[in-house]
């Protein structure tokens, strides 16, 4: 059973997603901050990272990410962003593709809200890919 | 025998100006028989005449009569080593145009006479006619140069008065001549720029970056065939400063470009604010939406179809989120109506006593769910203040409901009004969850609300201490927090009570 982790300072968002997606089988741990979101990734590993972009602070998301790659094991982890902010305001969504945005790595940016059979489509696209690579 | 033919109606009088005034003549004359000879015929035909029997009376009444022509007599005796001629011409500062009479026909007269700066001239004896015709004529050059000198007049105060509008502009202005080459700059220019005028500054020395020194480009050019205006924008220090260029047209052909500079900080940090402001609300709009889309989400997919009770804490919070958007549309309305100022405070005599009270009264439902208390301390019988009703309702409700929100079950919210001389002080106090120093330090901000697992499921808007704090501006009042994480917080009011 594929383990996942989302990261939302939004508890109704976390329990919604968190009770849609156990139904569909998964495991899923929820974090409200940044901080708790990395000690449950160090502790649990998920096979795929879900992380809100604005949190404590506009770019809680993005370096929340920054630090979960380099917990061991966790380099390589697919990671979806899910935000809530107007997609011109403060960045451009390059997922990490260009030069000097490399730490912006997550594999995909998703605007809230994500209707939640698409968020499955898309954990399975990730998944799949992963275990393809595996 | 027909009647003989009517006389013809008379022209309009020689001797007058087109306005209908007379035309002021003077006749200096040593024959008294000339004199007056002259003054009959010129008044006859409506000229105003003055007489004068030498030079310097003459002089006095053509300065007296301010006399648009005069007429001398060249054999008058000298002035000065001046010939009468020489003298009128030098002292009657060339608004006076002289016609010369002589009883002498010699060519030498009339070159000398022409030399001195007379107009014209009349050999002795000469016909009415002819002294019409010469005077009329000499009216009519009169008026001419009196014309010229007003314009001239009027368009040196004009020049004068554009320097000084340029000058004093609260505006840069540059004007480039077609080669590109600088030819004015007023000081606010030279002010914008860093610089002092130098004739013949070239465009890229005035303005290195790319897109400015494009767009004049691009104007100059595009005239006259299209004439078009630019607008960009640049950096201005810290700030922020428009260019606008338009084409110099001269005699409709492209002779440059003329560029104004101005300040626009103010309302270019203005748009930024709003900017950030508006995206702000976009997002926590969507946040809530977000949520409760997600609910209806999960509902819908069915798999919890056997599971009322979890459906229920499902739409439960649905209404939560959903009650949190319409408070935060209602402070967002609120914000906007203060800061548009399209509702206008209406400042009465309020006991600041009865609208805590109030306030206390309407949250006592909310607090005994959870075993809240709620009191208020307040000794004096009133506490009078000039102040808008619903701004005072809309600092307590907001500081009150925090202080239930975020106090523990079975807490305390205490209210404590004091007396501090020229200000009211009221204290708001719970034993909630407290504040970090970080937090502490941010809680007024816009949007700003305290996220960690003790307020999770708190709604709220995050305009609440925000709003507050700017109503007490409005008041020239303050708020302070102090504040114990896990103890409580206490926000202190202070409003002046004038």
């Amino acid at each position: 059973m594929a383990r996942l982790l989302i990261v939302d300072d939004d508890t109704d968002l976390l329990e919604g997603q968190k009770l849609f997606l156990q139904k569909k089988g998964y495991e899923v741990q929820t974090a409200l901050t940044i901080e708790d979101g990395l000690a449950k990734a160090k502790e649990t590993t998920p096979d795929l990272i879900i992380a809100d972009l604005m949190m404590e602070h506009y770019d809680s998301g993005f370096v929340f990410c920054k630090r979960v790659r380099e917990l061991p094991g966790l380099g390589k982890v697919p990671i979806l962003m899910q935000t809530a902010a107007p997609r011109k305001v403060g960045f451009t969504f390059e997922t990490g593709a260009s030069p000097g945005r490399e730490w912006m790595k997550v594999d995909e940016v998703l605007t809230k809200p994500v209707p939640l059979e698409h968020l499955l489509g898309k954990i399975e696209q990730y998944l799949s890919a992963k275990a393809r690579h595996a | 025998m027909p009647d003989p033919l009517p006389a013809a109606r008379p022209a309009a009088p020689a001797g007058s100006s087109g306005d209908g005034e007379s035309i002021r003549v003077i006749v200096i004359d040593g024959e008294e028989g000339t004199r007056e000879g002259v003054r009959r015929a010129l008044e006859e035909r409506g000229f105003a005449v003055r007489t004068a029997s030498d030079v310097a009376l003459g002089l006095r009444l053509m300065r007296e009569s301010c006399a648009e022509v005069a007429l001398v007599d060249v054999s008058l005796p000298p002035v000065d080593g001046l010939s009468p001629t020489e003298c009128i011409t030098q002292r009657c500062d060339g608004r006076t145009v002289v016609v010369i009479t002589s009883a002498l026909p010699s060519v030498e007269t009339a070159v000398q006479v022409t030399r001195h700066g007379a107009f014209d001239f009349l050999i002795k004896p000469f016909s009415t006619a002819e002294l019409v015709r010469v005077v009329e004529r000499a009216g009519h050059q009169s008026r001419l140069v009196r014309e010229r000198e007003r314009y001239l007049s009027e368009l040196a105060g004009e020049r004068n008065l554009s320097h000084q509008l340029i000058t004093s502009m609260h505006e840069g202005v540059v004007v480039f001549n077609i080669r590109r080459a600088l030819v004015l700059m007023n000081p606010r220019a030279e002010h914008f720029l860093g610089t002092h005028f130098r004739e013949g500054m070239s465009l890229p020395e005035l303005f290195p970056d790319l897109d400015t020194a494009a767009a004049i480009e691009a104007v100059i050019d595009s005239a006259p065939a299209r004439p078009e205006c630019r607008l960009v924008q640049r950096s201005l220090g810290d700030g922020r400063m428009q260019v606008s260029i338009s084409p110099l047209l001269l005699d409709g052909e492209a002779g440059g470009a003329i560029v104004i500079l101005s300040d626009v900080t103010e309302s270019w940090k203005a748009e930024q604010d709003k900017n950030r402001f508006v995206s702000m609300v976009a997002h926590e709009l969507k946040s809530p939406l977000s949520a409760i889309i997600n609910y209806i989400n999960v509902i819908q997919s069915g798999m919890f179809d056997d599971t009322m009770p979890k459906i229920h804490e499902m739409l439960d919070r649905c209404r939560v989120r959903g009650e949190a958007l319409l408070d935060l549309v209602r402070d967002l309305l609120y914000i906007n109506s203060r800061e548009v100022g399209k509702v206008e405070r209406s400042i009465e005599s309020v006991d600041l006593k009865t609208v805590i009270a109030g306030q206390l009264d309407f949250f006592r439902v909310q607090a005994d769910k959870r075993r809240i208390s709620l009191s208020l301390e307040a000794p004096l019988a009133a506490y009078p203040l000039k102040a808008d009703r619903g701004d005072l309702d809309r600092i307590f409700m907001n500081l009150i409901s925090n202080g239930i929100k975020y106090n523990r079950d079975k807490g305390v919210l205490a209210v404590r009004m004091a007396d501090k001389g020229a200000a009211w002080e009221i204290a708001v106090s719970d034993t909630g969850i407290g504040l970090s120093d970080a937090e502490r330090a941010s809680i007024f901000q816009e949007f700003y609300r305290v996220k960690n697992q003790k307020t999770a499921g708190i709604a709220g808007t995050g305009l609440g201490l925000a709003t507050v704090r700017r109503v007490l501006t409005a008041y020239n009042g303050r708020i302070s927090v102090s504040s114990q994480p896990d103890a409580g917080s206490t926000f202190t009011v202070t409003l002046p009570k004038e």
